[in-house]
C-alpha cells in the first residue's frame, strides 16, 4: 500500500505543500476559492526551520499504535481500517488538546473546519487526502512537491531505493557527486553563515 | 535583557533599542525575517521563474522533477534572466535618482527652483567641459541648462557611448567595446534587459549576463555618476568635516527631525528649513532648545558628506530609531524605506512624511515635493515637526554619539594628498599601504547587523589596507569609531604612518550608495597615473551585508570595471553551476575580475588581501603571502 514518505534532505523549504494542503482541505478545493472561505482552511503539513535555516516538512506519521488515539478519552480519534490513516471525528472531539500533548511530532492543530460542526474548534490533522485518493489522485502535498521531498509510494520501494543509494555511495572507487550541487552549495553557505563567530 | 538581541546586532544602541521595542511590542525586521524562515529554496537558488503566465515555473535542483520551465528555459537561463532583472531594477533605481537631480538642475537653469542654486560652479564647469559644452561668455545658469540637456541625452538612445564612461582608463574602454558591453544609454540598457529577459528573446545565459554587465555599467558610469556629480554641483562637493553617528545624535531637549531615503533633493531643503530663524524661534517658543536634524541611510549620508549632519543609523536601525520615542518627524524620499515604518511610528508621537510622487507608504502623510515648491513645503513640514514637540511622551536615547569624519570626495582626497594621487601611489609602491578596499552596501538580517562591515574593515586596516566606504557600510564603521584619527591605533604601522601624516582616518567616508562612483573615479585616476587598467590595481571591493537590487548592480559594475568583489550573502544563483562558475571564475578571463561569496568577514578579508598581494606581485611590487 502506498504512503506519503518524507525525504527531508530534499526539502527546499518552499512551503508549497502547505498551500496545496490548505487548498485541498477547503470547501472549493482550489487555492483561489479557498482564500475567500470562512473558516479559512489551514494546512495540515507544517514546514519547520532547522538549525541552518533549512526546511523540514512535518506531517502526521499515522503512528500505530498512535499516542494521540490512546490519549483521546471521547474516542474521537480513530483509524481508518483500509488505509491505516488516523482520523478525527469532529463531532466527537471536545477540543481538550490531549492528543496534541501526546503527539511526539506536534502535528495536531485546533480550529474550525468547513466540513465539521459550524464554528466548533476541533483537532485537525493530516487525513492522507483520502478524499483525493478516492478520486485516483495522490495526496495534495505530494502532487505539488517538485523536489522529491514528499513521495507517495510503497514503503518497501522507497526503502529499496534508499538502500541502493547507500550501496552506491560505498562502492569502492565510485565518485558520488551530490544529487544537487547547487543546493549543496547553498546549504554549505547557510551553514557557514550560521557559524560566523558573533561580534 | 539584551542578551538574546546580541546575535542580531553588534551595536549597543541596536541591542538596547531592540529591548525597548520588545517592551513596546514593536515588530522589527528581525521578527519578520524569523517568521519567513525557512525561505523558499527555489527562490534562494534562483530557479523559480515568474516572467510569464505560462508559469510560474521552478526547476527541481535534485534533477528528478521538472528541469525546464514551460517555455523550455533550463536552470541556467532562468537564473541568468532573474539576475539580469535584479541588475535592471538596481540600475533603474540609481539612474532614476540621477534623473531627478538632472531635472532639478534643469529647473534651476529655468528659474523654476527657488530653493536650489549652483553651489559648486567650478565643478559645474569641469563636468560641462567633459560634455563638450563651451563655457565662454555663459553664466553658470546657462551652462547648467546645457549640461542638464546633455545629461538627459545620456539617458536616451542617441549616444553610442555614455559621456562619463570616458572617465574609465582607455584600456578598460577598449575592453568594453571588444566585449560589446560599452554602455550606450542609461535607460536603454535597463529597457533592453527587460526586453531580453521577456519570454523568447535572449536565451543565451552568457549573453544575458554580459548584457547585465553593460546594464550595470550604465548605472556606475551613467546614472549613479550623474547623480553624484549633479548633487555636488547643486549642493557642494564634499570636504572633510566632523560629524557624529548612532542613535545618540538625537537630542532630548530639541525637536528631532530625521531624513531617510536617498535623494538629497528633499533633504537639502529640509536642512535649509531647519536653519530658518522663524522656525527656530517657534521651536524655542514651544520649549525646545533648537531643531536637530539627523540622517538615516543614504539621504543622511548625502547631508553628512556636505554639511556634517549627524547620522542616526543605517538600514536595520530605521525602525529602532523611531522606538526611541524622541523623533518628532521622519521625512522620507525613496529607496530602502521599509513599509513597516508607519506602523512603528503609530506607537509613538512621530509624524511620518512621504515626499516623492513615486514613493508612498502606509501610515505616512504625503506632502509632495517638486522643485518649484520644495523650500516652501520644507518650511511647512518642519513647522509641523516643531509643533509636534509638545506631543512627545517618554523618550529613550540610550547611548552617547560616536565622533566621525565624513566628506571624502575624490577632490577632497586628492586635495589632502597635495593635488595629485602621486603620494598615495608612492605609499602603495613602497608597501606602507598594501592597497585599497571599497566596502559598500547594505544591512541584511541574515548577517549580524554591522558585524560584516566592522569586522572586515578592522581586519583590512590592521593589515595596512586603506578602506573607503559608502552607504550603510560607511555608517556601520562610523558608529564603530573607525572614522576618527584615534582609529589609526587600530591600523597597521604603514597605514598609520601615511594617514597620520595626512591627518586622515584609516577609513574614509566616500558617501551614499550612488557615491560608489567616487570609488570608480579614484580607481580610474590611480590606473591612469600608473598607466595600467583598473583590474591591474591592488584594490578589492566587498558588500558584506548586501540586500538590495541596487547592490547587485553596484557589484556588477565594480566587477565589470575590473574590481574583484566579495559578497557576504549568496545571491540567488546557486541553482546554476554554469552561472556560478562564470561569475566566480569565468569573468576574470573577460573583464579581469570576478565575484566571490564569503559570509565570514574575517575570511573575506583574507580573500581580499590575497587578491591585493597578487596584484602587487603582478605589478612588480614587493608582495607577501596571505
Amino acid at each position: 500500500m502506498k504512503k506519503v514518505i518524507v525525504h527531508p534532505e530534499r526539502c527546499v523549504g518552499c512551503m508549497q505543500c502547505m498551500l496545496a494542503c490548505a487548498a485541498a482541505h477547503s470547501r472549493s478545493g482550489t487555492l483561489l476559492g479557498a482564500l475567500g472561505e470562512a473558516p479559512l482552511p489551514r494546512s495540515r503539513i507544517h514546514v519547520g526551520v532547522g538549525a541552518f535555516d533549512e526546511g523540514f516538512p512535518n506531517r502526521c506519521r499515522h503512528c500505530d499504535p498512535a499516542p494521540c488515539m490512546l490519549a483521546c478519552l471521547p474516542g474521537a480519534i480513530y483509524r481508518d481500517a483500509s488505509s491505516g490513516t488516523v482520523l478525527v471525528d469532529a463531532d466527537r472531539c471536545i477540543n481538550c488538546a490531549s492528543c496534541a500533548m501526546a503527539c511526539p511530532y506536534g502535528v495536531i492543530r485546533y480550529h474550525a473546519v468547513w466540513d465539521g460542526p459550524p464554528e466548533k474548534i476541533v483537532a485537525v490533522k493530516c487525513d492522507n487526502c483520502l478524499a483525493r485518493q478516492a478520486q485516483g489522485l495522490v495526496p495534495a502535498c505530494v502532487e505539488i512537491c517538485k523536489s522529491g521531498a514528499l513521495t507517495f509510494e510503497a514503503p518497501d520501494r522507497a526503502a529499496r531505493r534508499r538502500t541502493d543509494e547507500v550501496a552506491r555511495s560505498v562502492s569502492s572507487g565510485a565518485i558520488c557527486p551530490p544529487p544537487a550541487p547547487g543546493f549543496a552549495l547553498l546549504a554549505a553557505h547557510k551553514r557557514a553563515r550560521a557559524e560566523v563567530p558573533a561580534g | 535583557m539584551t542578551h538574546h538581541h546580541k546575535g542580531k546586532t553588534i551595536t549597543q544602541d541596536g541591542q538596547l533599542l531592540l529591548r525597548k521595542a520588545e517592551t513596546d511590542q514593536i515588530e522589527t525586521v528581525w521578527d519578520r525575517h524569523q517568521a519567513q524562515l525557512p525561505q523558499c529554496g527555489y527562490c534562494e537558488l534562483g530557479v523559480s521563474c515568474r516572467v510569464c503566465n505560462m508559469g510560474p515555473c521552478r526547476v527541481d535542483p535534485f534533477g528528478e522533477g521538472p528541469q525546464k520551465g514551460v517555455c523550455g528555459a533550463d536552470a541556467d537561463i532562468i537564473v541568468a534572466r532573474n539576475l539580469g532583472r535584479m541588475i535592471a531594477a538596481g540600475a533603474a533605481a540609481h539612474s532614476d535618482h540621477g534623473r531627478d537631480l538632472v531635472e532639478v538642475l534643469a529647473a534651476v537653469a529655468e528659474g523654476r527652483a527657488p530653493g536650489y542654486a549652483i553651489a559648486d560652479p567650478a565643478k559645474l564647469d569641469r563636468v560641462a567641459a567633459e560634455y563638450g559644452i563651451a563655457l565662454e561668455g555663459k553664466t553658470a545658469v546657462q551652462v547648467a541648462g546645457e549640461l542638464a540637456h546633455a545629461m538627459q541625452e545620456d539617458y536616451g538612445t542617441r549616444k553610442k557611448e555614455l559621456t562619463l564612461a570616458g572617465r574609465a582608463p582607455a584600456k578598460r574602454r577598449e575592453l568594453w567595446r571588444r566585449l560589446g558591453i560599452m554602455p550606450r544609454g542609461i535607460d536603454r540598457e535597463t529597457s533592453e534587459m527587460m526586453h531580453r529577459t521577456h519570454m523568447g528573446v535572449d536565451n543565451g545565459w552568457q549573453s544575458v549576463l554580459l548584457h547585465g554587465l553593460r546594464n550595470a555599467l550604465s548605472d556606475g558610469w551613467g546614472g549613479s555618476m550623474i547623480a553624484t556629480e549633479v548633487s555636488d554641483i547643486l549642493f557642494g562637493t564634499p570636504r572633510p568635516c566632523p560629524t557624529q553617528a548612532n542613535v545618540g545624535v538625537l537630542k532630548k531637549d530639541q525637536v528631532n527631525i530625521i531624513v531617510h531615503g536617498h535623494n538629497p533633493v528633499v533633504s537639502e531643503t529640509i536642512l535649509q528649513a531647519c536653519q530658518d530663524p522663524e522656525l527656530l524661534a517657534l521651536a524655542r517658543e514651544r520649549g525646545a532648545a533648537g531643531i536637530n536634524l539627523a540622517g538615516l541611510c543614504c539621504t543622511g549620508n548625502e547631508l553628512l558628506m556636505r554639511h556634517g549632519v549627524p547620522m542616526a543609523g543605517n538600514h536595520l536601525m530605521t525602525e529602532l530609531v523611531i522606538a526611541t520615542g524622541a523623533v518628532e518627524m521622519m521625512i522620507v524620499d525613496y529607496q530602502c524605506i521599509m513599509p513597516s515604518l508607519g506602523t512603528v511610528a503609530a506607537c509613538y508621537h512621530t509624524r511620518m512624511i512621504s515626499t516623492s510622487d513615486k514613493a508612498r507608504f502606509p501610515g505616512m502623510e504625503h506632502h509632495e515635493f517638486h522643485p518649484p515648491n520644495a523650500l516652501e513645503k520644507a518650511r511647512q513640514i518642519v513647522r509641523l515637526a516643531v509643533e509636534n514637540f509638545a506631543s512627545r511622551g517618554e523618550s529613550y536615547i540610550p547611548v552617547e554619539p560616536v565622533p566621525a569624519v565624513g566628506g571624502f570626495s575624490v577632490e577632497a582626497v586628492v586635495g589632502a594628498l597635495g593635488g595629485s594621487p602621486g603620494p598615495l601611489i608612492e605609499a602603495i609602491k613602497a608597501g606602507r599601504i598594501r592597497g585599497a578596499a571599497g566596502v559598500v552596501g547594505c544591512n541584511n538580517p541574515k548577517i549580524q547587523h554591522d558585524q560584516g562591515h566592522v569586522a572586515l574593515v578592522r581586519e583590512l586596516i590592521a593589515n595596512d589596507v586603506l578602506v573607503v566606504d559608502t552607504g550603510c557600510a560607511a555608517v556601520a564603521t562610523a558608529k564603530a569609531g573607525l572614522k576618527t584619527i584615534e582609529a589609526l591605533a587600530l591600523a597597521g604601522p604603514g597605514l598609520q604612518e601615511v594617514c597620520g601624516a595626512l591627518g586622515i582616518p584609516p577609513v574614509l567616508h566616500f558617501g551614499s550608495c550612488v557615491d560608489n562612483v567616487r570609488i570608480l573615479v579614484l580607481a580610474a585616476a590611480l590606473a591612469d597615473a600608473l598607466g595600467v587598467d583598473i583590474s591591474d590595481l591592488p584594490i578589492a571591493g566587498a558588500a558584506p551585508e548586501w540586500y538590495s537590487e541596487k547592490a547587485v548592480s553596484i557589484g556588477a559594475y565594480f566587477v565589470a570595471s575590473g574590481v574583484y568583489t566579495v559578497l557576504g550573502p549568496m545571491p540567488p544563483i546557486a541553482g546554476s553551476a554554469n552561472v556560478v562558475k562564470l561569475l566566480t571564475e569565468g569573468l576574470t578571463g573577460a573583464v579581469g575580475a570576478a565575484f566571490a561569496v564569503e559570509p565570514d568577514p574575517n575570511q573575506a578579508a583574507v580573500l581580499m588581501r590575497r587578491h591585493i598581494e597578487a596584484k602587487r606581485r603582478a605589478l612588480g611590487l614587493e608582495a607577501i603571502r596571505v
